[in-house]
C-alpha cells in the first residue's frame, strides 16, 4: 500500500514537473521600504523628460503603455509597446523587464495604471521601473497642445518647445499612419524573449 | 475560482468559522492518529519511531501537488495565497528554541493542544511553557527587535530562489520525501524500542 501511494505520488510529481508551470517571483520588498521608495519623486517623470528620451531616440529606455489594446492602436506615444495592465499584473514579470539595463516608463491614461504597475514592478525587485506622471492626458496637455505665448522666448524655453514639437510630429505621424502600415510597425516592437550572450552568429 | 475566502468575499465571521472548523478537522485526525503522544515526536528525535516526518511530510506533499494542478487547472490563484515572510536571522534562530521545545516538551504546538485537549497533565506544562514563552517574546521584543527583523527576503519561495518551475520543484521534493521515508524506516529498526509502547 505505502509503495502504492509513493508510486502515485512520484508519478504526480513527474507530472507537474512537465507541465508549463512559471517560475515567478514574489514580492521582494518590505512594505515599509516599498511605500518610501515610490513615494519619492525620482521613481516619476514628467511628459517633458519622456519626451526629450524620445526625440533623442534614446536606446536605455522602455515605455510601456498599460491601456487595452484598442485604445492602444489608436493613439499612442512613439516607440512605446503595449501590455494591458490586466496581463501585466498576472503574467510573469521577467518577459517584459528582462533586461536591467533598460529603464520601463509605465503609462496608461492617467496615473492610476501606471503608479500601480510601477509600486508592482518594484516590489517584485525590478527596480528599473519608474512612471510618466499624468499618463497620455498629460503628454496631450503638454506636448500636443503646447504652445508659446509670450513675448521674448529665452533658449531654454526654446530648447523646450522645440522638443515637444518634434514629440508632437512623431506622435502624429505613428498615429496616423494607414492601419496596415501601423499594424506592422506595432508587430516589430513587440517584446522577444531575451536572447542568450555569445554563442556562434 | 479559488481562493474562496478573497473571490467570495467571505465575511471575517465566516473566515473564522471555516477555519474552527478545519482546526478541529485537524485536531481530530492529531488525534484520531496518536499524535496526542508526546512518545511520538520524541521518537522523531530518537529515531525509533518516525510516523511524525512520515506524516507530516506526505500531508505537505499531498496539499503541494493537489494546490499545483488546481493552480494549473485555473481553480485556485495561488498568487493570492498568503506565503509566511522569511527573516533568516529569526528563522535560524527561532528555529532552534522551538526544535529545543519540540525534544523537550514532546510536542509541537499542534499536538501539544490536541494533547491538551484530551487532559494531558504533560501538555498542560507544554502549553504554559509556550504561552510564558510568547509571553517573553512580547515583553523582550524591543530590546529584540532589529534581531528579528534582519535578513528579511520576503515571501519568497524556494523554487524561485533556484530559478526552477514549481512543478519541477514539487517532483523533487517528493523524491527527497521518498529517500527520506526510506531511510527514515531503516532508522527505526536500526533504534527500535520495544519497551516504549503508545499505551497511555
Amino acid at each position: 500500500m505505502r509503495k502504492k501511494i509513493t508510486v502515485i505520488l512520484l508519478l504526480s510529481g513527474l507530472v507537474l514537473a512537465l507541465l508549463p508551470l512559471s517560475a515567478n517571483r514574489s514580492f521582494m520588498v518590505k512594505p515599509e521600504k516599498l511605500l518610501s521608495e515610490v513615494l519619492n519623486p525620482d521613481v516619476s517623470l514628467t511628459v517633458d523628460q519622456v519626451a526629450k528620451l524620445i526625440v533623442n531616440e534614446d536606446s536605455t529606455i522602455r515605455i510601456i503603455d498599460l491601456r487595452p489594446t484598442e485604445e492602444f492602436n489608436r493613439l499612442s506615444i512613439p516607440g512605446s509597446v503595449n501590455v494591458p495592465y490586466i496581463y501585466f499584473i498576472s503574467s510573469d514579470l521577467y518577459t517584459y523587464m528582462n533586461d536591467r539595463n533598460i529603464t520601463n516608463i509605465f503609462y496608461s491614461n492617467k496615473s492610476f495604471y501606471s503608479n500601480y504597475a510601477m509600486v508592482y514592478a518594484r516590489g517584485m525587485g525590478y527596480k528599473n521601473s519608474l512612471v510618466m506622471e499624468g499618463g497620455l492626458s498629460e503628454w496631450f496637455n503638454t506636448v500636443m497642445e503646447s504652445k508659446f505665448t509670450g513675448e521674448r522666448i529665452s533658449a531654454r524655453e526654446n530648447a523646450l518647445y522645440e522638443t515637444r514639437a518634434k514629440a508632437a510630429q512623431l506622435f502624429t505621424q505613428i498615429n496616423s499612419m494607414p492601419d496596415s502600415l501601423k499594424a506592422v510597425f506595432m508587430a516589430a516592437n513587440k517584446f522577444s524573449a531575451k536572447k542568450l550572450d555569445g554563442g556562434c552568429e | 475560482m479559488g481562493p474562496l475566502s478573497s473571490y467570495l468575499l467571505f465575511p471575517e465571521w465566516l473566515d473564522l468559522l471555516i477555519a474552527f472548523m478545519i482546526g478541529t478537522g485537524f485536531g481530530f485526525a492529531l488525534e484520531q492518529a496518536g499524535f496526542s503522544s508526546s512518545r511520538k515526536l520524541a521518537g522523531m528525535f530518537y529515531g525509533y519511531d518516525t510516523t511524525v516526518i512520515k506524516v507530516f511530510f506526505t500531508a505537505a506533499i499531498v496539499a503541494l501537488i493537489g494546490s499545483q494542478f488546481l493552480n494549473y487547472f485555473g481553480l485556485l490563484n495561488l498568487n493570492q495565497v498568503y506565503i509566511n515572510e522569511f527573516y533568516t536571522g529569526a528563522a535560524i534562530i527561532g528555529g532552534i528554541i522551538m526544535g529545543a521545545g519540540f525534544i523537550m516538551g514532546g510536542f509541537c504546538p499542534g499536538t501539544g493542544l490536541c494533547a491538551l485537549s484530551i487532559g494531558k497533565i504533560d501538555a498542560f506544562v507544554f502549553a504554559a511553557g509556550g504561552l510564558t514563552g510568547a509571553f517573553l517574546f512580547a515583553e523582550t521584543y524591543p530590546a529584540i527587535q532589529n534581531l528579528a527583523n534582519s535578513n528579511y527576503k520576503g515571501p519568497v519561495k524556494i523554487n524561485e530562489s533556484l530559478g526552477m518551475s514549481s512543478g519541477l520543484f514539487t517532483f523533487l521534493l517528493i523524491v527527497a520525501a521518498a529517500l527520506m521515508f526510506w531511510i527514515a524506516e531503516i532508522a527505526e529498526k536500526r533504534f527500535a524500542r520495544p519497551e516504549i509502547t503508545n499505551e497511555i
